[in-house]
């Protein structure tokens, strides 16, 4: 069983929420400076390229607009990542309407995991993009909120809209894949 | 690469490596990664991809910060408030109606129920009201002859008989011109609900 400690980030994010409510607007830019980074690698690994910028606005209006719809059951990271990976389908929803084509590149979805430079040797870059850019879209989603942005199995199925369970069976079957990738 | 079969501790890497875990379960998963390489060596994997994928794209915090409005408090309306707009409403209709019926059974004279219909448009000067003879059927009184000497304007004809339900019983010219009302109406405006800003709706003094 895993034990996941709520993080000082996580009491913070609701006192600045207070703090926003009370009319102190420099705690909605510092929420936006926690998070938006995060959401934005996140827009980025599932494939929102060229509007990541504007989706990680979207999604903060979008929040704080609504604000009084979080109840603090969860992070407000997760209840974030929600609502981003809900305008990006919306949108990619829209675009499917408007008779765009609107599929997900792999190798698109690859080329955004830039390394930080000096920090990983450029062939295991390589070969790190190309075993993630092997996942299938779900199984990267999970992946990337487990590891990257080290959120619960409960966090992560709240984020993209599935079970516990599925979760947990997404991450070791992205693990089993990157394993299997490298290894070849 | 071998996968450890001790699920748990394989579950919980990721947690231990974003430093999610409490002190006690941090040390079983330290205590377990000590004698085993598969779980090193997955952790040591874990750590790569992580910082492999860390770079985010930019983005324009200060753009973000200022779109964010300042907090508005909603508006809660009480159960009570509630209620007692439903009972006025409820009230009217009920009222309303009983007085129509009331003058319709107590009176003999034809009933111009248009006052009470709404959405009926008031009367205006008819270009050609001499074009064609309207029916007068529609109002005519059964113990009374038809009136020759004024008959009865085509816009309020054609609003009775759209309030009496009696469409039927106009002349061609009448539902022409019915039509060409109808065409006049204005059409409503489109809503824009994502762009639309919440309104807030005072609650009225003393309740």
């Amino acid at each position: 069983m895993t034990h996941v400690a709520p993080t000082t980030d996580e009491r913070t994010d609701l006192d600045l929420v207070a703090r926003w409510k009370a009319g102190e607007q420099r705690a909605a830019t510092l929420l936006v400076e926690r998070h938006a980074s995060a959401l934005a690698r996140f827009l980025a690994s599932i494939g929102a390229r060229a509007d990541v910028d504007e989706v990680v606005q979207d999604t903060f209006v979008r929040a704080f607009a609504s604000i009084d719809g979080f109840r603090g059951e969860s992070s407000l990271r997760t209840w974030l990542f929600t609502i981003a990976r809900r305008l990006v389908l919306d949108r990619r929803r829209a675009a499917r309407r408007r008779g765009e084509h609107v599929e997900v590149q792999e190798g698109d979805v690859a080329t955004e995991y830039d390394a930080l430079d000096g920090v990983v040797a450029a062939e295991t870059r390589e070969r790190m993009r190309g075993a993630m850019a092997a996942l299938t879209p779900t199984q990267r989603e999970v992946f990337v909120l487990r590891v990257n942005e080290g959120m619960s199995y409960r966090e992560i199925a709240e984020a993209v809209d599935t079970t516990e369970g599925a979760a947990r069976v997404h991450y070791h079957n992205a693990m089993r894949a990157i394993k299997e990738y490298l290894d070849d | 690469m071998t996968d450890c079969p001790n699920g748990e501790v394989r579950d919980a890497l990721p947690d231990y490596l974003n430093d999610r875990l409490d002190t006690a379960r941090r040390r079983e998963v330290e205590s377990h990664l000590a004698g085993c390489d598969a779980c090193r060596e997955e952790l040591a994997l874990l750590r790569t991809l992580r910082v492999t994928m860390r770079r985010a794209p930019a983005v324009n915090v200060e753009a973000i910060a200022a779109a964010i409005p300042a907090y508005r408090a909603p508006v809660r309306r009480g159960w009570s408030t509630g209620w007692r707009v439903a009972a006025a409403v409820a009230a009217l209709a009920v009222g309303g109606t009983s007085i129509a019926l009331l003058r319709a059974r107590t009176s003999d004279k034809p009933v111009d129920v248009s006052p009470y219909v709404i959405g009926v448009r008031t009367p205006r000067p008819d270009p050609a009201p001499a074009a064609a003879p309207p029916s007068t059927r529609a109002v005519e009184a059964p113990t009374r002859p038809a009136p020759v000497a004024a008959p009865i304007q085509p816009v309020a004809a054609r609003e009775l008989a759209m309030a009496s339900g009696s469409i039927g019983e106009l002349s061609d010219a009448e539902l022409s011109a019915l039509v060409d009302d109808i065409e006049s109406l204005d059409a409503l405006p489109t809503a824009d609900v994502e762009g639309a800003e919440p309104v807030s709706v005072a609650a009225p003094e003393g309740i």
